[in-house]
């Protein structure tokens, strides 16, 4: 075999939408709309801990000088690892460009299984979802595909996290409507992890938080961010930006001032502790003109979700991105389409945390079918990212020549070895001769889904906590109702 | 914000999104196996007139089997040329294929059609081209057409012929033809001779483009070689398409597919280059995996998308056009895996910057044509190049004065820098971003449902420029002749 | 003079301010009755617009132009209605309920309703009961809005109807509800008038209740 030198290969396709000189720009940009512009902070807390780390204050208006936005770029950590929660396995690895794909969270709907209506999500909806997260293979982490709402709704988050945890042993991206609701739900992960310090050692959990755009952090978002630097854990920090709407119409504006959200996010945390574990969100859309909808299926959604992971890498942030989801209110063709488009692009370009997989109509509700189909999709978006790997081995001008023209590969050794490990086979994913796709009932692509959903439901057993543990995580939540009683 | 006393120096920018499977190295060393193969293994030929130019042209040709010497190979592809332009029926031109540009369409030949109106899965029928032809006229994401069915109600051999005057009299875009064998191309040349008012106006400007397929690994039956060799012969475009599949009749890895299939494209190519050089051809590359559970070729898989990319990035590699697939399924139905097939091979396909995009209608893993999936690509297509148009950096998209001007927890609807830039949004016709509420008040509609609704208006109301009474005679004449030498055939057997 | 209203209907759908401007002072210059002027030429344009922006024939931008334009001619007229009413399809209190940032949508409901023609106040964020209280018994509004983008801040719109049931203001005054969490459900049984899915079908309601 001969040797090379000077040789190049792609490992993987490359793909990017901006280039460095573009993501020098816009950060340049973002850092300018700091300095000048400024954001608001809606909690006094945050805004000492702001000028004490030399931003200007003004009322509640903060501006962040560029030297303080780069300090907390140099000293927040550029990978974060996430853990399941029953093996203590570091299964999540939040960095460069590893791609994790997850379940969204707050959707005030769910379309139920078993009757195909849509409802308000519940506690059970809820457990269902992480039952069904937890039995597919191509989900890494889990959101709540639902709120829980069929409890009293000041402590639903409580709740929320309570079904999530005894249905998946998964990490889990938890929202909690404030502090207070955090600081519960870290004491339930610290009851399971065994306390405080093994809980920040292998988090299995990182809490959510977000911006209002634009520029405003509210009270929640501000407290949580320095709540979680104060207990080291991790924060996903996602401004949820609309084109045109709470953001300038242009896609470069649309980063910049997405940007700015969360580098001003990043101060917060940073300046609250230096080096805690961080993690850059962005929900870049744009507001559809006509219905007026934050859009999670349009291409532009898609073009600042892969030039936001430029961005993210360009910074070596761990990034939280957007895909599987859609603006159907039905899963139909279109909601295929949106997925196909999100979950390749997102693939391709490698932020790390990857939600809202199962979300329909536009992020009201969420689809256990369209979950299901879709970790067929980011299996196939898996194998493209893959690419081809291209040596002797593989070029196999042996074997071609062994052949010979007219011949055929299949029942060669070689064709023996590859064929599974070169070739993705789908789950649910049809390839059937027509025929005998008819004999099996000529079903679509969603009946076989809500097959499969059902038989997890009913058949799946996640991996339980100990019995003493679900007590003590009971013990928590039903404290938290006291207090609302 | 006024910035205009500098200019940035050493700016890089990406002007379009950046993809690439393959890196050149991986490129020399795919295209290097493929000349390896030709010169070690060979191919077999089957058309004694094929290997006559062969042997004639240099090739060691034994029996049916022409090995090929790399040099003769190299001089093929660098006497190929780096672009080939298409027009329109009325001589406007319209497909450029060089660089990166992308043109999607449908394929061509498909057993079954899906009836957009009865939903029945049945043979096509010329009134079914006929429908083709309006609806790739009417889509403004299609390029050109191709038939998307052989039609089965015509004296069979002349199915292509017929199914080409279906076309020609419907759509004044291009069309990617394929045909059974040389009497065939003679008679559609002929067509699209009358069409441009004479074989020389149709040689520099033309609107058709001959297809033909070769069957790996590494084998060119009589009818597929012979068609190349009178493309180039009557100085006509051509696309030369091995349908390769891993595992089956090429390597299970990627990379020995990729050999394969530029390999028998190469056999093709020097064929035509030894008759003409400088004629005009275009790489094809129907590759996909085999499924080894139901033996399809698959239409819909991850490798197809892979692949096509990959062969792409050999095709820029050696500078010759390239003729790639996307828009497809293996789908049975009208389902959410049709969506996802066709979005994901029409994204990657653009990503790649393949020329030519064709199977754009193509369900069932190519055993039915679909005109409603043609239909719903023609969106998909619309949602993709919004993709590939990338992101725009400078000041005014920046909008740093702006945002600055609307400030933290204000809104930019009424401001003009959104007004000026809002139309960039993409505008949908079929996806559908009504609220919940507002859907189910216009009767809860599926997708499938609204393609399906907008493929019957297109076919009920979409009338096609008309051609000329004596252009239509003159075609007419040229299908007569046809058939009567194929009922004289039938006699004299 | 139905030239001039239609140039100045033309003129509001098209958001050209400045024309807009121009054809008014011309209509008035030349004695034409203000109130004729907003029904026939402003109003009458901005209706255009409304219907159009629901058949997605015009966007949201563009419905906002045309109501600047349509305001710039206003601003011109309003000064000689001495004691004429504005024209006015009715008065609207819109807020974003206590604990709660997310205006965008309300903030758009109250752009369209003004474009529609109806008198806003914008209670802006974080409104709790007393302060729409306070804005119903200084504005005496037909219809008060909320909005809420969160389940926990919905239930602040039960309080709101509570407080105005015990101030005895419940009946005076139309209450409609909407923003992403929110349904006809939950507006039946918050014991609310309405619910709107989006801005404009939120100026249909409006128009049905004080109709």
């Amino acid at each position: 075999m001969p040797v090379k030198s000077n040789y190049v290969a792609n490992a993987t396709p490359l793909f990017s939408i901006l280039s460095p000189g573009q993501c020098e720009e816009i950060l340049f940009a973002a850092e300018e709309v700091l300095e000048r512009t400024g954001v608001t902070v809606h909690d006094e807390e945050a805004r000492d801990i702001l000028k004490k780390a030399g931003c200007w204050l003004d009322g509640i208006r903060v501006r962040i000088p560029s030297a303080v936005v780069d300090r907390a770029l140099n000293s927040v950590p550029k990978r974060v690892t996430l853990c399941n929660s029953r093996t203590g396995s570091r299964d999540v690895l939040l960095e460069g460009n590893n791609a994790y794909f997850g379940t969204g969270s707050d959707t005030p709907f769910t379309i139920d299984p078993y009757t195909g209506q849509r409802k308000r999500s519940t506690k059970q909806s809820v457990s269902w979802a992480c039952k069904v997260i937890d039995a597919l293979p191509n989900l890494d982490f889990v959101m709540s595909l639902g709120i829980v709402q069929d409890v009293p709704l000041l402590i639903s988050d409580r709740h929320q996290f309570e079904a999530q945890v005894l249905n998946t042993g998964k990490p889990i991206v938890t929202t909690a409507h404030d502090i207070y609701g955090f600081a519960d739900i870290i004491e339930m992960c610290e009851i399971i992890a065994g306390g405080e310090e093994e809980l920040r050692r292998n988090p299995f959990m990182t809490l959510y938080a977000e911006p209002i755009s634009p520029l405003q952090h509210a009270w929640e978002a501000a407290s949580k961010l320095v709540l979680a630097a104060r207990k080291g854990l991790p924060v996903v920090y996602t401004p949820c930006v609309m084109a045109g709407g709470t953001v300038p119409a242009t896609m470069a504006g649309v980063l910049t001032n997405g940007l700015a959200e969360s580098l001003s996010g990043l101060v917060i945390n940073q300046a609250t502790r230096e080096g805690s574990p961080f993690i850059m969100g962005g929900v870049f859309t744009i507001m559809d003109m006509s219905s007026t909808i934050f859009s999670y299926g349009s291409p532009e959604f898609n073009l600042l979700m892969s030039a936001l992971a430029d961005m993210a890498h360009y910074l070596k942030l761990p990034m939280f991105g957007t895909a599987g989801c859609s603006d159907a209110c039905v899963v139909d063709e279109q909601a295929g389409i949106e997925a196909a488009l999100s979950i390749a692009m997102t693939a391709l370009s490698g932020p790390n945390l990857n939600h809202d997989v199962g979300y329909i109509e536009y992020g009201s509700t969420s689809s256990l079918e369209y979950l299901t189909i879709n970790n067929d999709v980011i299996g196939m978006a898996r194998r493209l990212v893959r690419g081809i790997k291209v040596n002797d081995e593989t070029l196999a001008l042996d074997l071609i020549d062994k052949v010979g023209p007219g011949g055929h590969f299949l029942a060669e050794d070689h064709t023996m070895k590859y064929f599974k490990t070169e070739t993705y086979y789908p789950e649910l994913i049809n390839r059937q001769r027509y025929d005998a796709w008819k004999e099996d009932g000529a079903k679509t692509l969603f009946q076989r889904a809500n097959e499969k959903v059902k038989d997890i439901i009913e058949n799946y057993q996640p991996e339980p906590l100990p019995a003493d543990v679900q007590q003590k995580i009971r013990a928590v939540v039903e404290r938290a109702e006291q207090k609302v009683r | 914000m006024t910035r205009s006393q500098y200019v940035r120096a050493n700016y890089q920018v990406n002007a379009t999104p950046q993809f690439h499977v393959l890196s050149e190295h991986q490129c020399e060393d795919i295209y290097y196996g493929a000349l390896e193969a030709l010169e070690r293994t060979g191919a077999e030929v089957h058309s004694q007139t094929a290997l006559r130019i062969f042997r004639e042209g240099g090739c060691r040709v034994d029996g049916n089997r022409v090995r090929f010497p790399a040099r003769l190979v190299e001089r093929a592809v660098r006497s190929t040329p780096s672009r080939v332009v298409i027009s329109d029926r009325e001589g406007h031109r319209s497909m450029f294929l060089e660089g990166n540009n992308v043109y999607y369409g449908p394929g061509p030949t498909n057993t079954y059609t899906l009836d957009p109106f009865t939903g029945e899965r049945r043979r096509p029928k010329k009134s079914d081209t006929v429908r083709a032809g309006i609806v790739c006229d009417a889509l403004p994401n299609i390029a050109y057409a191709m038939d998307n069915g052989t039609p089965m109600d015509v004296t069979p051999t002349l199915a292509d012929v017929h199914a080409f005057q279906a076309l020609v009299e419907n759509t004044v875009k291009p069309i990617i033809h394929w045909g059974f064998g040389i009497e065939q191309y003679q008679d559609i040349v002929d067509m699209a001779a009358a069409v441009t008012g004479s074989l020389e106006e149709l040689q520099r400007n033309p609107f058709i483009i001959l297809y033909s397929e070769s069957s790996p690994p590494l084998r060119h039956s009589e009818e597929a070689i012979d068609k190349a060799i009178f493309a180039a012969k009557t100085d006509i475009p051509v696309i030369y398409t091995p349908c390769t599949f891993s595992g089956g009749v090429a390597p299970a890895t990627m990379a020995g597919s990729l050999v394969i299939s530029v390999a028998d494209f190469l056999v093709g190519l020097v064929a035509g280059q030894l008759v003409r050089e400088g004629a005009s051809f275009i790489m094809g590359g129907l590759i996909s995996t085999m499924d080894m559970s139901s033996s399809i070729l698959s239409y819909g898989a991850t490798e197809l998308s892979l692949l096509s990319a990959g062969l792409t990035d050999v095709a820029r590699y050696m500078k010759i056009p390239m003729f790639s697939t996307g828009g497809c399924t293996d789908s049975k139905v009208i389902d959410v895996q049709m969506g996802i097939e066709a979005a994901f091979s029409i994204l990657i396909a653009g990503l790649s910057g393949a020329n030519v995009v064709h199977d754009c209608n193509y369900m069932e893993y190519g055993a039915t044509g679909s005109l409603e999936l043609m239909v719903m690509d023609d969106e998909i297509i619309g949602m993709v190049k919004k993709i590939l148009k990338g992101i725009e950096v400078d000041d005014e998209h920046l909008a740093v004065d702006v945002i600055d001007a609307v400030g933290p927890g204000g809104h930019f609807l009424g401001e003009m820098h959104t007004m000026a830039h809002f139309r960039d949004f993409w505008a949908p016709t079929l996806i559908n971003r009504l609220r919940y509420d507002g859907w189910k008040a216009e009767g809860s509609k599926t997708m499938g449902q609204r393609v399906r609704e907008k493929t019957q208006n297109i076919i009920n109301t979409h009338e096609p420029e008309r051609l000329p009474k004596d252009v239509l005679h003159r075609i007419q004449e040229v299908v007569d002749r046809a058939e009567a030498r194929e009922a004289a055939k039938k006699i004299s057997k | 003079m139905s030239n001039y209203f239609e140039d100045l209907a033309k003129s509001v759908i098209a958001g050209q301010q400045e024309r807009v401007k121009e054809l008014t002072r011309q209509a008035l210059d030349a004695g034409t009755d203000p109130v004729e002027i907003i029904n026939q030429g402003l109003i009458a344009g901005m209706n255009v617009v409304g219907a159009r922006f629901k058949v997605g024939q015009m966007f949201v931008p563009e419905v906002l132009m045309s109501a600047r334009a349509m305001n710039g001619g206003m601003d011109l007229v309003k000064p000689l209605l001495v004691g004429q009413e504005l024209p006015s399809a009715g008065k609207v209190v819109l807020g974003t309920v206590k604990g709660d940032l997310h205006d965008i949508g309300k903030n758009l409901v109250g752009m369209m309703l003004e474009s529609a023609g109806f008198t806003v106040v914008n209670l802006g964020v974080d409104a709790g009961p007393d302060k729409f209280l306070q804005a119903i018994k200084e504005h005496k509004p037909g219809v008060i809005g909320m909005s809420a983008l969160l389940t926990t801040t919905m239930l602040s719109m039960k309080d709101t109807i509570e407080v105005l049931k015990e101030e005895g203001l419940r009946n005076k005054v139309k209450v409609i509800v909407g923003g992403a969490p929110i349904s006809q459900d939950f507006a039946e049984e918050i014991g609310a008038d309405g619910f709107a899915p989006d801005a404009a079908s939120a100026t249909d309601l409006c128009k049905k209740l004080l109709a």
